[in-house]
């Protein structure tokens, strides 16, 4: 089977251009860092953001594919691949990214400077690893996802370890490495796929996958572990269990604002590409999904029970983040078609309610050690409309609803549920008590009356940390009372037909 | 009537301090009117909207029969609360919202005709009730709170997973009750494990005997005034999901299982008027004694007897008023003397109107004949008999038990010498009347005259058991 360049021309290019708009932000950033301040740079990437969502959004149902190749295939047919697709799923994933991205800069805007990372570079960083991210979503082969991964990898240890401070070097070398390893495992996984199948492309691996003819059999080891390799690889920076011990020192140990950018955009993208791999590409491929379940489970278990120890709030948020990853890793179970739905909606509004959770507690803390459980006591009469979105936030966080992430989790159990996981969403239901526990007690201690003297940073409330939170706030409860504004987007299932580009 | 109290509750948020009583006042009223007016037309329809196409949850609601009932009650309660509240509560806002709030999460509860709704519902009623714990709660609340919400929040999540069990295995395009009844899965192990996680969920409510450990100390820890008490007899809901959506959609698993649950219903009933016997705080003997009453709906609704699931809803109905005026003359009891220990004393030389009333309530609620706790018991008797007598007798032991713990913890409050030195106790005032009173003569009503109730239950529960094949 050979396979040709057919050519790119301007129309097949619109498919790059919200990542293009996105990277000249970043170019932008670097440059004019010397003569203009930061807070005018950050007006003008969430600029740059809001132009490449519209963008994205008159791209929607258009398809459009850069950097196509013609591949013949063995009844003469030519199969069109791509390398960049800008196809509904990476649209929708898009738009994710770019809502945690926006959140994240608006923010930053107010604690960024308290924090000492208010530097030029840090929106240069930023918007770089915005770009590795879309790249993700967007990605029609293993190179181009990888490529994007290393971009917003690189870019996320040097935020992490922006700070001048020794936690932040700390958390930001233990990033560095343990995801260098992360990155390792992945293209040694890479290159084993490549091997098995001969294609680096999502459409062209698949298509072998799927038909038994198409890979001889002594190649299905190779395959099953290259599958196993590239999982793993994707573990470390999702954070699933037993790779997941790096994230509560990294979240917690970074600076707030980007710890948020971290937990939610981050994952987001990663989640992107595995759903691009394993519900596309490798979906028929054996082995990965029976280890996937286990990693679920123990990351289930795990998480929740770990945050349910913990003490200091932003260390809990960080490992209810990882809990929240095996709630996500159980929609990819599920098949493409609602399993690919469920984990686009839940990344949505993960992002929201963890970007809320975390936007308050930026604007609250005193340092960037976040705040302790208990100073949480008695919030709700020292800032009452903070305090009720953060117990929104946390009840979303919870599953409760009339909230989304009830739908969220909701959604994530059916998917796993009818692929025939029964007993791990029973599980997913049992290790949601502790959940709901870890969330309820702050929850809870921020309406009981305190008398103490407050333990907040006294000029917290500022405009563009409320209006993230108002965006998380809102949101979260839009979409649980009206699931249908997102969800009747995503979850027609003819676009999660199309995931490996077939 | 469902969402007024809800839109209620945020308008208080911005009503002027002096006026937010008299609003909370006269939303609750509304939504009582609103509630006769649906009683006089006969139930309202079926109304049914497609909430999330995709998933296929429909918003369906219907208020009939026993559901009608049942929120008329908790209606009727949350202006009872609500009228108490305004005078008891220094500042009483945060409290009226959360009333409000919480009784649209149980109105809904009891109107929903589609499962996922009803979760929703079901979830919403929680919230409101843990935050008034944990605002006007006493000093162990964080215990209670994290208790109460765990096996609740368990038991829901298990009925989660049940719910999409119901639906994907048989097969149902939607969510909605109508839908799932004409997709009922074969008898087998498989409905029938599935009806353990839904009961599961049930029973936490209900609540029956192995997991009802949070609810002496969600009352204990409480506000004294019983405000949150009165809210919190949210156990209806146990019952009245056991009935609605249990026996409709698992009717061959609750066949197979009724000789354990009732057996389970029956020891819960008795356990519990033990227990409240040794109790010395009020409210947890109050707690116990409504677990001993939830026992008797259990036995009812397990029964699948005619007579005793009419008798069950009854009770279920009725017994929020006279329990919930009980914890209310606990609150005012406590107001007057600062304890809500059993052993005060002497309270009825001086409160002769608080005395007298609460003993008329005690009497309702050990299910005396001529108030409505006896019509529902005596049904429920009857009807268990005739399923398993044995158990029936059993459970009977309970009005004797009832009786005792409830004279003699009233005796002690009230008649035993009062402590020397003890505070002059002042008797009812204005409004405090009527809250005690309304339930009482309305309790008193449905005891003498019960066929205006009886009429609107009947139909909806013999529709119910038509599911089992006429039993």
């Amino acid at each position: 089977m050979l396979s040709t360049p057919t050519g790119t021309d301007v129309y097949a290019m619109g498919a790059l251009f919200p990542i293009l708009a996105v990277l000249l932000g970043a170019l932008l950033s670097t440059l004019l860092g010397f003569w203009v301040s930061r807070r005018a740079l950050t007006y003008m990437n969430i600029g740059w953001l809001l132009i490449s969502g519209v963008w994205m959004m008159t791209l929607w149902n258009q398809g459009r594919q850069a950097f196509t190749h013609a591949v013949a295939l063995s009844d003469g047919q030519p199969l069109i691949t791509a390398s960049l697709q800008a196809d509904n799923p990476a649209l929708l994933l898009g738009l994710v990214i770019l809502v945690g991205s926006v959140m994240t800069l608006l923010v930053s805007l107010d604690t960024a400077w308290r924090a000492r990372i208010s530097f030029p570079e840090f929106d240069a960083m930023l918007m770089y690893a915005v770009t590795g991210a879309l790249l993700m979503a967007f990605s029609g082969d293993l190179i181009v996802l990888l490529i994007g991964l290393e971009i917003m990898s690189l870019s996320g240890y040097v935020l992490a370890t922006l700070q001048d401070s020794r936690r932040a070097e700390e958390s930001g070398l233990k990033y560095f490495l343990l995801g260098a390893v992360g990155s390792a495992i992945l293209i040694y996984g890479i290159a084993f796929v490549y091997g098995a199948t001969g294609s680096l492309n999502f459409a062209e691996i698949s298509l072998r996958v799927g038909s038994v003819s198409g890979l001889l059999p002594q190649n299905t080891g190779i395959l099953v572990g290259g599958a196993l390799l590239v999982l793993i690889g994707f573990a470390f920076k999702i954070a699933l269990v037993p790779f997941h011990q790096w994230t509560p020192d990294v979240y917690s140990g970074a600076p707030t604002s980007i710890s948020l950018f971290l937990s939610t955009v981050v994952k987001v993208a990663v989640f992107a590409g595995m759903l691009r791999v394993f519900s596309g590409a490798l979906a028929d491929a054996p082995g990965w999904a029976s280890v996937l379940q286990i990693l679920t489970a123990a990351t289930l278990i795990i998480g929740n029970s770990a945050a349910l120890l913990q003490r200091n709030f932003k260390r809990m948020l960080a490992y209810s983040a990882v809990a929240h990853t095996g709630f996500l890793a159980m929609a990819l179970l599920g098949t493409p078609a609602t399993g690919g739905a469920a984990l686009t909606y839940y990344l949505l509004v993960y992002t929201l309610m963890t970007a809320a959770a975390l936007a308050i507690v930026a604007a609250l803390q005193r340092s960037e050690v976040g705040m302790e459980i208990s100073d949480l006591r008695g919030l709700f009469y020292r800032h009452p409309a903070y305090a009720v979105a953060l117990a929104i936030c946390l009840a979303s966080l919870a599953g409760l609803p009339p909230f989304a992430g009830f739908f969220g989790k909701y959604l994530a159990f059916q998917a796993a549920f009818q692929n025939g996981y029964v007993w791990l969403s029973v599980l997913a239901a049992v290790t949601s008590v502790a959940a709901l526990i870890y969330y309820l007690r702050p929850g809870m201690l921020m309406f009981m009356p305190d008398r103490t003297p407050s333990r907040e940073y006294a000029h917290g409330q500022r405009p563009p940390t409320t209006l993230a939170v108002v965006l998380g706030v809102a949101g979260v409860t839009l979409l649980g009372l009206l699931p249908n504004v997102w969800y009747g987007w995503v979850s027609n299932p003819a676009i999660w037909q199309l995931l490996a580009g077939r | 009537m469902i969402f007024l109290p809800m839109f209620g509750s945020l308008i208080l948020l911005v009503t002027p301090k002096r006026w937010r009583d008299e609003m909370a006042g006269l939303l609750s009223a509304l939504t009582l009117g609103f509630g006769f007016m649906i009683w006089r037309a006969g139930g309202s329809g079926p109304l049914d909207v497609n909430w999330v196409p995709a998933l296929g949850i429909t918003y369906s609601t219907e208020l009939s029969g026993v559901s009608l009932a049942l929120a008329m009650v908790t209606a009727f309660m949350s202006f009872i609360a609500v009228l108490y509240a305004a005078r008891r509560i220094p500042n009483p806002g945060t409290m009226l919202s959360l009333i409000l709030a919480m009784e649209t999460g149980l109105i809904g509860i009891f109107a929903a005709r589609d499962l996922v709704l009803f979760y929703v519902f079901f979830e919403d009623a929680l919230l409101p009730s843990l935050l008034m714990l944990a605002i006007y709660g006493k000093q162990g609340r964080m215990r209670a709170l994290v208790k109460f919400a765990a096996y609740t929040l368990f038991g829901s999540l298990l009925m989660l997973v049940s719910i999409i069990g119901i639906k994907y295995l048989g097969g149902s395009p939607t969510f909605a009750l109508a839908d799932l009844r004409t997709h009922v899965l074969p008898a087998g192990s498989t409905q029938t494990w599935l009806y353990v996680a839904f009961l599961t969920a049930m029973a936490v409510k209900l609540p029956l005997w192995p997991l009802h450990a949070w609810l002496p100390d969600f009352h204990e820890q409480n506000h004294d005034s019983g405000i949150p008490d009165v809210m919190g007899t949210l156990y209806k809901v146990g019952g009245y999901g056991v009935f609605t959506f249990g026996i409709t959609l698992f009717p061959d698993a609750s066949l197979e299982l009724r000789p354990i649950l009732m057996g389970l219903a029956a020891f819960t009933a008795l356990y519990a008027a033990w227990i409240a016997f040794h109790q010395q705080d009020w409210k947890r003997l109050l707690a116990y004694a409504g677990l001993s009453h939830m026992g008797f709906v259990a036995l009812g609704v397990f029964s699948l007897n005619e007579t005793a699931v009419i008798g069950a809803m009854y009770l279920l109905a009725f017994q929020n008023l006279y329990t919930g005026a009980l914890f209310l003359a606990v609150g005012m009891v406590q107001e007057r003397t600062g304890s809500i220990q059993v052993r005060v004393g002497g309270v009825m030389t001086q409160a002769g109107a608080l005395g007298g009333l609460t003993l008329a309530l005690w009497l309702a609620s050990i299910a005396v004949p001529g108030m409505a706790g006896f019509v529902g018991e005596f049904s429920i008797l009857l009807g268990a008999y005739q399923v398993y007598p044995w158990l029936a007798f059993l459970a009977g032991i309970t009005t004797i038990a009832a009786a005792a713990y409830a004279l003699t913890a009233f005796q002690h409050t009230f008649w035993q010498a009062r402590p020397p030195g003890g505070i002059p106790v002042r008797d009812l005032v204005h409004t405090e009347w009527l809250i005690l009173a309304l339930p009482l003569g309305i309790a008193i009503f449905f005891g003498v005259y019960s066929a205006p109730a009886l009429n609107l239950m009947q139909p909806a529960v013999k529709a119910v058991l038509t599911a089992l094949g006429g039993q």
